[in-house]
């Protein structure tokens, strides 16, 4: 065996050595992320350059600072969270009810089915133009809207993960003859609560949206009134501050409560990502 | 099947036929119970809306009819049209915007770990963002224009579209890649051939969930500012008080978006997904 | 036909993390001419990844391999998967010419004669989906013959199929290397149907390095129902249990 080899291929010893420590370095997820950080940055200067009724940073972040000063924040926070918090929340039990009904017989299925369709296509911001008609300004608008918004979202979902249980499982579970409790607890509740999560958050997501314009169009505070307060005035940069105040908060619901909790309950499905 | 019939003795063809009478039989009635209950969930609704319209008051919440009265009166005056089809291409051009930013995203994202580190939390804040955002921010870049609503629109779907393209391609058949690569396939090829057919669904599946919440957001905007189309409609019948206007407008908006979607999407999804054998089932 | 040279070969999976495994130990062989090789050996002895390894799928940890063609230059490969692998939004025919480099009149009636060989040539334009599984590997064999590979590569092609179809294709794998005589490297665990179909079988033990490297010298066609087909086979059965007896015996030590 002394021919000489031709046409041969680097084994990846050779390759991880010949790599430069500064190019690794610089390809890793933090550098990326810090790139991406740096560039949206970048591009939020030019866009305020360019279009000039658009809020650049340090007018949003001083505006953010008077809003804080005059104690504008917690107090509109306290009463809209108060405003979305019980329409989700009931949007979450009434979900769950008509989405476990709807997964177990197909007559309730068929009976809900278009109820469900026909909420789920008409927009938030009519219900919050009906629901300020209806119940003037006040909490029960921005509640109902944000119900009303919401529980179509939840039903679907919870409804998908009730009928999802896979029927050999259950085959299996009645030729085993499983007691029924134990067949909620080990077949039932983990399939489905998953399903529940996933339905929350979209109903959170969508809630949000929802008591944020039934306070724009409201007129009783909270903080999509003081947004709205601030663009009637023109004074785009006040209402930027809120942008980021709203967006922020959700953000942080969606990434550190409501994700976590998905990734929990569905934990059993993939350990491989 | 009639081979088998053939085969037996004659007094069990008889009692396979009744058999399989009856089973027809009870299907046939299984079905016509859940046409009931589809007819009572519309019939129900219909109520509750009644009982809603005599507990608030016909002027705040005017009755059924009167709002089927009153879209007829919009789709007889002929106005409605060019407010449909400025709406229509307001979200198809958002559409279009979203497609051109959000796929080649979405691809950087599913092939490279280093621009899924990059777009990821961008992409993931961008789709939680309320909708009502997009709306005001799109009206204060570009102000009472056309240009708002399309914006809105492409904000709102690309998010989706990049997400879905992304796991698209994630979740592409490592074994056809491999099968490709052991084949000597160029790049260019890996990606029309085995790439591309694998995230052409999820991109319509990202189309057909966008469609839903986009034609709302171009209303949305056209609400808060707009000249033209259908949420400029139900924001001049808001301000006169009109809520079977309102809903009128609405309703006939809904059904139009209904169509366009069985119709434009469902078709040419169907068309494109040829190969996949489920599909071919169901479009017979 | 294809010159394989592999020269202290190793592969080690998930190197400098604790889960670091070690599937290839200093593997060396050669292979070319006109020969039919088998790589045996029980599960999870690495075989699949040596011949990734070979087809330059995966890339090995250290050591050598290199493959030419014995006519000079690039050795072209064909490679036939335990599963048919085929794009499932192409048709038959299309699958066929897309690992082809050149689509002119003389690779499509290639294409058409390989899928002829194996009895598909009425369902060129079906989509795979339409066709059964052991018909989707049949074009796989198809596929990988007609690019007229200097080596070709065959993992486990008949694991995945039923013992009367996957008998078929067997007996039909050899006319068509009798035919075109290729140089062959076939990963089986089946020592029963490397027997039937190489020259030389190459047993790689547990911890991935070779253990035996046996010449088989029968005649062609071999059927199964051939004693002396049998009684060999029986005979590197029993070897290899040996070396199954051995390597347990020696996994507790190590």
């Amino acid at each position: 065996m002394s021919t000489v080899i031709e046409n041969r291929r680097r084994s990846t010893t050779e390759i991880a050595e010949s790599t430069p420590e500064w190019k690794r370095r610089l390809t890793s997820d933090t550098a990326a992320r810090l790139t991406a950080g740096i560039s949206f940055f970048l591009f939020w200067l030019v866009v305020a350059a360019v279009f000039t009724r658009v809020p650049g940073p340090v007018e949003v972040v001083q505006r953010l600072g008077d809003e804080f000063a005059r104690g504008e924040v917690f107090g509109n926070f306290g009463v809209t969270l108060y405003r979305f918090g019980v329409g989700v929340a009931l949007a979450t039990v009434f979900g769950i009810v008509i989405g476990v009904m709807m997964g177990l017989s197909k007559l309730s299925r068929a009976f809900f089915e278009s109820p469900v369709l026909v909420g789920l296509s008409i927009p938030a911001i009519i219900w919050s133009f009906l629901t300020v008609m209806w119940f003037g300004f006040g909490d029960t608008s921005p509640i109902v809207t944000t119900f009303l918004t919401a529980v179509p979202f939840v039903i679907i979902n919870v409804a998908q993960g009730v009928r999802g249980v896979s029927r050999d499982l259950r085959d299996m579970s009645s030729t085993y003859q499983v007691p029924l409790l134990r067949r909620m607890r080990d077949l039932v509740l983990p399939a489905v609560t998953g399903y529940v999560a996933a339905g929350i958050r979209f109903a959170v997501i969508i809630g949000w949206n929802g008591v944020l314009l039934a306070e724009w169009f409201g007129g009783s505070g909270g903080v999509g009134y003081r947004a709205r307060f601030w663009y009637d005035a023109n004074r785009y940069g006040g209402f930027a501050a809120w942008v980021v105040l709203f967006v922020g908060f959700i953000v942080i619901l969606d990434r550190l409560v409501l994700d976590r909790a998905i990734s929990r309950a569905f934990r059993w499905r993939d350990n491989s990502a | 099947m009639s081979d088998q019939l053939l085969d037996r003795p004659p007094e069990l063809v008889v009692k396979v036929e009744a058999g399989e009478a009856t089973a027809r039989k009870t299907a046939s009635r299984r079905k016509m119970r859940q046409t009931a209950f589809i007819v009572a969930g519309w019939i129900a609704m219909v109520l509750v809306w009644e009982f809603g319209s005599w507990w608030f008051g016909a002027r705040i919440l005017p009755r059924p009819h009167e709002v089927v009265l009153e879209m007829g009166e919009i789709l007889g005056n002929g106005n409605f049209a060019s407010d449909f089809t400025a709406s229509v291409l307001k979200t198809f051009a958002g559409f279009g915007v979203a497609a051109a930013v959000g796929a080649p995203i979405g691809y950087l994202m599913g092939r490279y770990g280093y621009w899924r580190a990059f777009f990821h939390d961008g992409v993931t804040i961008a789709g939680t963002i309320p909708a009502i955002v997009y709306a005001v921010m799109s009206l204060i870049v570009f102000g009472l224009s056309n240009l708002g609503p399309i914006l809105a629109v492409a904000l709102v779907s690309a998010p989706y579209v990049a997400l879905n393209v992304a796991e698209g391609i994630r979740g592409v058949d490592k074994s056809l890649i491999t099968m490709s690569e052991a084949f000597g396939r160029s790049a260019k090829q890996i990606r029309r051939e085995v790439l591309i057919p694998t995230i052409v669904p999820f991109v319509f599946a990202a189309i057909r969930m966008c469609f839903a919440v986009a034609w709302k957001v171009e209303a949305l905007t056209e609400v808060f500012g707009g000249r033209n189309g259908v949420g400029f409609q139900i924001r001049t019948e808001y301000q006169l008080y009109s809520i079977s206007g309102v809903l009128a407008w609405m309703f006939l908006f809904i059904a139009f978006m209904l169509v366009i979607e069985r119709l434009v999407l469902a078709k040419a999804e169907a068309r494109l997904l040829a190969w996949r054998p489920e599909e071919r089932s169901t479009a017979l | 036909m294809a010159v394989l040279t592999v020269r202290d070969l190793s592969k080690t999976f998930n190197v400098g993390t604790p889960r670091a495994s070690r599937v290839l130990d200093n593997i060396s062989f050669e292979v070319q001419g006109q020969t039919f090789v088998s790589i045996v050996g029980p599960s999870g002895c690495g075989k699949s990844t040596l011949l990734n390894i070979i087809s330059g799928v995966e890339e090995h940890t250290s050591g050598d391999i290199s493959l030419k063609s014995d006519q000079g230059g690039d050795a072209r490969m064909g490679y036939v998967f335990q599963d048919p692998r085929l794009l499932p939004w192409r048709s038959v025919m299309k699958n066929m010419m897309y690992v082809q480099d050149e689509l002119n009149e003389e690779t499509t009636a290639r294409a058409r004669r390989y899928l002829d060989m194996v009895g598909l040539a009425k369902n060129a334009d079906f989509f795979p989906g339409q066709l059964s599984g052991g018909m989707q590997q049949r074009v796989g064999i198809a596929r990988a013959f007609a690019v007229e590979p200097d080596l070709l590569l065959m993992d486990e092609p008949f694991s995945h199929l039923d013992a009367i179809t996957a008998r078929g294709l067997r007996a039909q794998l050899q006319d068509i290397w009798a035919q075109s005589k290729k140089t062959v490297v076939f990963v089986t665990h089946d020592v029963v149907e490397a027997v039937e179909l190489s020259d030389r079988i190459i047993v790689l033990q547990p911890g991935g390095r070779i253990y035996e490297d046996i010449t088989i010298d029968l005649p062609r066609p071999r059927r199964q129902s051939d004693p002396t087909v049998a009684t060999l086979q029986a005979e590197v059965l029993a070897r290899l249990e040996k070396m199954k007896a051995a390597t347990q015996v020696a996994a507790p030590v190590a």
